[in-house]
């Protein structure tokens, strides 16, 4: 299946593809008010594309930087080439504590290395404790946003959920009344856990330590209650100096939901008198990205989400049409670095409109990035046939002045005449299948130039 | 006479094969350390200058900081001095049970060995915060000002005292006048928060349940 197939499948209820499209646009208009409201945010995007660029280009020297500090932290550093690694990494720790209670604040990084079937299969529980998160875990669901987990629901379903796992009353559906039900449920899990796992939103070179943002608080009380702490990061989440915080923070709530800042920006640099910290540090396909000068920026994403919110595709072919960790434009760029043939159709997936371009935080070249990866797949012979064929006879007909303008003629007479069977035909024309031909004109711009030329 | 021009391929150009990054030999034992680190030697970009951050000024007034942390779902409280704390506090939390707070005598002693069994019935923390960020209602609280790093977000209800000569404009100032970030510390910006169900507001996710500033 590609990304068409699934997203017909989404678009298939028309009101929720309706609600979809009107939710996240609200969001984005909600990040333009917020961002409208710093005169000098233009310069804070500037300053954070330069700081990410820089410690890509110094990337080897601020890794042990980073490493030599955490440790003089009294914090224990790992390794993980891939998610393998990094996986039975994790799972060391634990088994090293004998610990069974686990719970996890968010964190894309142990989603990309599937984490969680890792540990069940090792008869290891783990809670996700971000509301959303848990939504979608008691669903058995991805994540189909970055920071809006579970935004695919409605609240019934929610309410279902709940009802089936949390026993809430059946048909229960007010957000206050089932947030309440899993602040109950959860505070339970995290007064229990032995040992919480985090993502990392940002890792600061000078200092060693990590910082994680969050609304909800579930980070803070999950880690500072447990007795170990294991923070799993991509080698791209480094950034220099502490003061660079200042930009990153400005930014990034700002993108993402349109709040100044996100409730809890939580510094963990040294663990706790008698506890343990952890951090893993992982490529899985990160440096192999930073050998590719024409996709490297991807690395510079803080996501934010906000490319999410504004692409016109992703609003209305949801976030599990790209079957991807990451899904929507940024998505669409990572996901081929992973694994080209799975995720081929992702780079068509979008109108090239320039839109997550244009409210990157950290200005990265996404649509860009899309374009050039669909020449790679094109070279790479990973793109269907049809479209393959159709773009081949489409391109010498208009490197063609001649095909062009009999083509151009025949078509504007022709039009009228052409059964719809014809041009609505489902297996040749797949552009047909929601749209209309227009009225064709009566003369082509050639044909009304040479007129005006004549007068 | 008006000619088409052989249409031109849009200026896009791949600035090189995509996939011929280099390739590092390492002997079969070299950890993943190593082999990370010289990845990412042998395949980042060349050096580009780290910018200076210059210190955005902007609107420092506790009015200002008023005005966003209520937006946010916080509330701002004046004080006439450090003595009429208690007074507002048995005002705003007539029922509270249990309180802890470094600032006044009578409270739940807790430290930094404190149980979880204890700590989860406090229902009011009280504690002094150090920079209040005008620009988005942000409050810096160290640990040292904490009693216990969980304190903050297991308690069912969170006030922060703050000098309002404390306030910075934004978190360029504020990060400026941060030693260090210590062990742990974090900005607290109002009250915990969600809005995964259908993108409704909900305060009280997980952590405290409100989040009342006493200004001085
Ligand atoms: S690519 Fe840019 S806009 Fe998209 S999630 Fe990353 S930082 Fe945000």
């Amino acid at each position: 299946m590609n990304h068409a197939t699934r997203a017909a499948k989404f678009i298939g209820d028309a009101d929720r593809t309706t609600w979809h499209d009107e939710t996240l646009w609200f969001v984005r208009t909600k990040r333009d008010k917020a961002v409208y409201a710093v005169p000098e945010f233009q310069d804070l995007r500037e300053l954070a594309s330069q700081i990410k660029n820089h410690t890509l280009s110094k990337l080897d020297f601020y890794l042990e930087q980073f490493e030599e500090q955490a440790k003089r932290n009294g914090v224990h550093v790992h390794w993980a080439a891939d998610a393998d690694e990094h996986n039975a990494i994790i799972l060391d720790i634990i088994r090293q504590h004998n610990a069974t209670r686990i719970v996890k604040s968010k964190s894309m990084l142990t989603e990309e290395c599937h984490l969680n079937p890792h540990l069940i299969a090792n008869g290891i529980e783990v809670v996700d404790t971000d509301l959303g998160e848990r939504i979608i875990q008691l669903r058995d669901e991805a994540p189909s946003h970055l920071v809006l987990p579970a935004i695919h629901l409605k609240k019934e379903d929610v309410g279902e959920t709940f009802f089936q796992h949390l026993g809430t009353a059946k048909g229960e559906v007010d957000p206050q009344v089932l947030t309440e039900a899993a602040r109950q449920h959860l505070r339970a899990r995290f007064l229990a856990a032995e040992v919480a796992i985090s993502g990392v939103n940002f890792a600061v070179a000078e200092t060693g330590g990590i910082v994680i943002c969050t609304n909800e608080g579930n980070a803070d009380l999950g880690v500072n209650l447990a007795h170990v702490h294991i923070a799993a990061m991509g080698i791209e989440k480094l950034i220099p100096r502490l003061s660079d915080l200042s930009v990153f923070t400005r930014l990034l709530a700002r993108s993402a939901t349109g709040q100044p800042v996100t409730t809890y920006t939580s510094h963990y640099t040294k663990p706790a008198a008698d506890k343990e910290m952890h951090i893993v540090i992982v490529d899985n396909g990160r440096t192999k990205q930073l050998g590719r000068p024409d996709f490297r920026a991807s690395l510079k994403c803080i996501r934010c989400g906000a490319c999410m919110n504004t692409c016109p595709v992703y609003r209305r072919s949801g976030g599990h049409s790209y079957d991807a960790t990451v899904p929507g434009p940024i998505g669409s760029i990572l996901s081929p670095n992973i694994d080209m043939k799975k995720h081929s159709s992702l780079p068509f997936a979008s109108t090239l409109c320039g839109s997550c371009s244009d409210v990157c935080p950290v200005k990265i070249d996404i649509h860009t990035q899309l374009y050039k990866w669909r020449q790679v797949l094109a070279e790479a012979n990973e793109i269907p046939a049809s479209k393959k064929w159709s773009m081949k006879l489409m391109g010498r007909f208009l490197t063609s002045p001649r095909a062009l303008g009999i083509g151009g003629k025949l078509a504007r007479h022709g039009i009228k005449f052409l059964p719809y069977s014809l041009t609505h035909a489902r297996h040749f024309n797949v552009w047909a299948v929601a749209r209309e031909l227009p009225e064709p004109p009566k003369q082509s711009f050639h044909e009304w130039y040479k007129q005006q030329q004549v007068k | 006479m008006f000619t088409l021009h052989k249409w031109r391929k849009p200026n896009i150009k791949l600035t090189s094969p995509p996939f011929h990054h280099f390739t590092i030999s390492l002997s079969p034992l070299s950890s993943s350390r190593e082999k990370i680190l010289a990845a990412a030697r042998a395949n980042k970009p060349e050096e580009t200058l780290l910018p200076t951050v210059p210190s955005f000024e902007g609107d420092a007034s506790a009015e200002r900081f008023t005005e966003v942390l209520t937006s946010i779902g916080g509330q701002v409280i004046w004080l006439e001095g450090p003595e009429q704390l208690q007074q507002v506090l048995t005002q705003l939390f007539p029922d509270s049970r249990i309180s802890a707070s470094p600032l006044f005598p009578g409270t739940l002693p807790v430290d930094a060995l404190t149980t979880t069994e204890v700590l989860a019935d406090v229902d009011l923390a009280v504690l002094p915060g150090e920079i209040g960020v005008a620009e988005n209602g942000a409050i810096w609280l160290p640990e040292a000002n904490m009693m216990h790093r969980a304190l903050p977000t297991i308690t069912q209800h969170l006030v922060l005292v703050l000098d309002h000569k404390r306030i910075v404009a934004t978190m360029h100032q504020a990060y400026a006048q941060l030693p260090s970030t210590g062990g742990y510390g974090a900005f607290v910006a109002g009250p915990s928060k969600t809005a995964d169900i259908e993108q409704s507001l909900v305060i009280g996710a997980h952590g405290a349940r409100s989040l009342i500033v006493l200004l001085y």
